[in-house]
């Protein structure tokens, strides 16, 4: 259900491939597909997550609908306006933040890298010098505003980029991983922002790799892989997916491959997920049984290899695990 | 209009900023020139035609020259590099004029390669620097920092639509330096290279300097070299504006606009 009635954004039948290039003195072009027939809407004021594995096209996604890159096929728009044809127009009315450090001018302080960023997105030259201030009170960063970007922690960098991307009041937000590499203090902190964002009634898709940070912040969830939507819906939709499965979680000691391939081919077993964590391992298996998985799974396990044992309900990370198949 | 002219200096600020520690460019505009000037003084100066001027304001072009062939050659791959592209392209602002601001910051700064000149003769050689047309020098200058910022604008697209043109273009350094006349008259070359001179801005450029330093050029001349030098820098400005438009296109197009 979209949180408005307009639809801010809106992807129908979106392709676009790449060309990779291989060999050195006999060189191959082959064809790469980011995104397959990709479509969803998102609705105006909506907080939506696009959640998907390493390679499903997320960031492939926002750069079409951020006017980065031109669709192959298909049509994408942006509060009505055509991405490719109206790609001026567009950028007048959003922002975007891509994960990582890069993007800032370093050898420029905070403070003059908001205001060089003020003026291409053409904010009257006598809003900026407050403008600048309110946004380094939103991302705390007021008091290191003089201070050159170069001598930034990552979650400062990043604050500073959301920021940036304030600037000019967009209607629309694409945060691309805002929080990836951040610790959890900056990262809960960036998530606080988000929030507030939101509230305020900002349009914000936002993709990233913590599950427990789309089911957070989300109104509706996007689930893509190999550049196709595998499932769209409310985080508490896409966890009743997985409503009929429990988790067992078993903490093992030096399982090979073959052991986990005998746990897989159990008729009560749904999937398995092998966590490594130094020198233990933790399986993680989404059962229809529950409890009662839990004494033929440790004897399909050599004895003195099990450790701790726990069954939990599914989360929204086991509906994920269950919908692209793996894990990174 | 103002907006466009706003947001140039903004970007020549930040770039000048950006530059004026970027040790490569500090190569270019003052330890290149600093050789070139004190080596060319050194070998000439004995001689009985010669002009301390001339090697000044040549070395000066140079350095001016060199600082714009990297800088603009580098220009759009550079944001790159720094993940500054991406924000370029998509906000709404003209890519041209962004560019076009920055590469005018560098430009500001190559004229350390001037003062450092001026130094150069003055005081480690101990030279009276005098200039037979002040004015007409003044504009000279001018003309020729414009028609030059032009030429590093014609090199900034073309090194990213094609990198092998890129490659070559940091090759171009001293055969424009011969080509142009800057520290030794083009007449010393074979008589076929004088129209590639020609269609040089650079070329131009040293002619009308040279001429107002020495007063060699009468007013129809200066005319003439002045004339000459806006219309090549002109042409290789109009030139870049179509291929940034399509720098931007391909890259959109190619998904290259990021290094990743």
């Amino acid at each position: 259900m979209l949180r408005g009635s307009v639809g801010a954004i809106e992807l129908r039948d979106v392709r676009r491939l790449f060309r990779a290039t291989t060999g050195t003195l006999r060189r191959h072009t082959k064809e790469i597909v980011a995104l397959d027939g990709l479509s969803f809407e998102v609705g105006e004021g909506e907080l939506f997550g696009i959640l998907g594995p390493n390679g499903a096209g997320k960031t492939t996604t926002i750069k079409v609908l951020t006017t980065l890159l031109i669709p192959t096929s298909g049509t994408a728009s942006v509060l009505g306006l055509d991405v490719v044809r109206d790609a001026k127009e567009v950028r007048r009315k959003i922002g975007f933040v891509f994960g990582g450090e890069r993007g800032l001018y370093y050898r420029l302080s905070g403070r003059d890298n908001l205001r060089y960023f003020a003026e291409l997105y053409a904010v009257p030259p006598r809003e900026i010098p407050s403008r600048v201030e309110e946004l380094l009170d939103l991302v705390d960063l007021r008091a290191r505003g003089d201070e050159r970007v170069e001598g930034y922690s990552r979650g400062m960098k990043q604050r500073l980029h959301l920021a940036r991307t304030l600037l000019h009041r967009p209607r629309v937000l694409f945060l691309d991983e805002p929080t990836i590499g951040l610790d959890p203090i900056g990262a809960r902190e960036l998530r606080r922002i988000v929030r507030q964002l939101h509230e305020d009634g900002a349009t914000i898709v936002l993709t990233t790799h913590y599950l427990f940070e789309a089911d957070e912040l989300c109104d509706r969830i996007a689930v893509i892989d190999k550049g196709r939507t595998v499932a769209l819906g409310t985080p508490e939709d896409l966890k009743s997916n997985v409503s009929d499965l429990s988790v067992v979680e078993l903490e093992v000691f030096g399982v090979d491959a073959t052991t986990v391939d005998r746990l897989r081919a159990l008729d009560f077993v749904d999937s398995i997920v092998v966590e490594q964590r130094e020198l233990r391992q933790v399986l993680r298996i989404q059962t229809r049984i529950a409890e009662r998985a839990v004494a033929p799974l440790i004897a399909a396990v050599a004895a003195g290899q099990v450790g701790r044992v726990a069954v939990r309900a599914a989360t929204l990370e086991d509906a994920y695990v269950r919908l692209v198949g793996r894990v990174e | 209009m103002t907006a466009a002219l706003r947001l140039a200096a903004q970007s020549a600020w930040v770039d000048f900023q950006e530059v004026a520690v970027s040790g490569f460019l500090l190569f270019a505009a003052v330890w290149q020139p600093f050789f070139i000037g004190v080596t060319t003084m050194y070998m000439l100066r004995h001689r009985a035609d010669f002009d301390p001027m001339y090697v000044i304001v040549g070395t000066a072009l140079s350095g001016i020259w060199s600082t714009l062939l990297f800088a603009g050659s580098g220009a759009i791959g550079h944001e790159r590099w720094m993940g500054t592209l991406e924000l370029l392209a998509a906000s709404p602002a003209s890519f041209f004029v962004v560019i076009g601001g920055k590469l005018a910051g560098t430009t500001i700064f190559s004229l350390v390669s001037l003062v450092l000149a001026y130094g150069i003769g003055a005081v480690l050689f101990g030279y009276p620097m005098t200039i037979a047309e002040p004015g007409w020098f003044a504009l000279s200058l001018l003309f020729a920092v414009v028609a030059l910022w032009a030429t590093g604008m014609f090199f900034a697209p073309l090194a990213i639509l094609w990198r092998a043109v890129g490659r070559f273009l940091l090759g171009l350094e001293y055969p424009i330096f011969a080509l142009s006349g800057f520290l030794f008259p083009v007449l010393l070359l074979p008589g076929w290279v004088l129209p590639i001179s020609n269609v040089l801005p650079s070329y131009w450029a040293a002619v009308a300097m040279h001429g107002a330093a020495s007063g060699d050029l009468d007013l129809g001349g200066v005319l003439r070299a002045w004339f000459f030098l806006l219309v090549t820098g002109g042409v290789l400005l109009l030139i870049a504006s179509r291929l940034f438009d399509e720098v931007l296109t391909r890259a959109r197009r190619a998904g290259t606009l990021a290094l990743s």
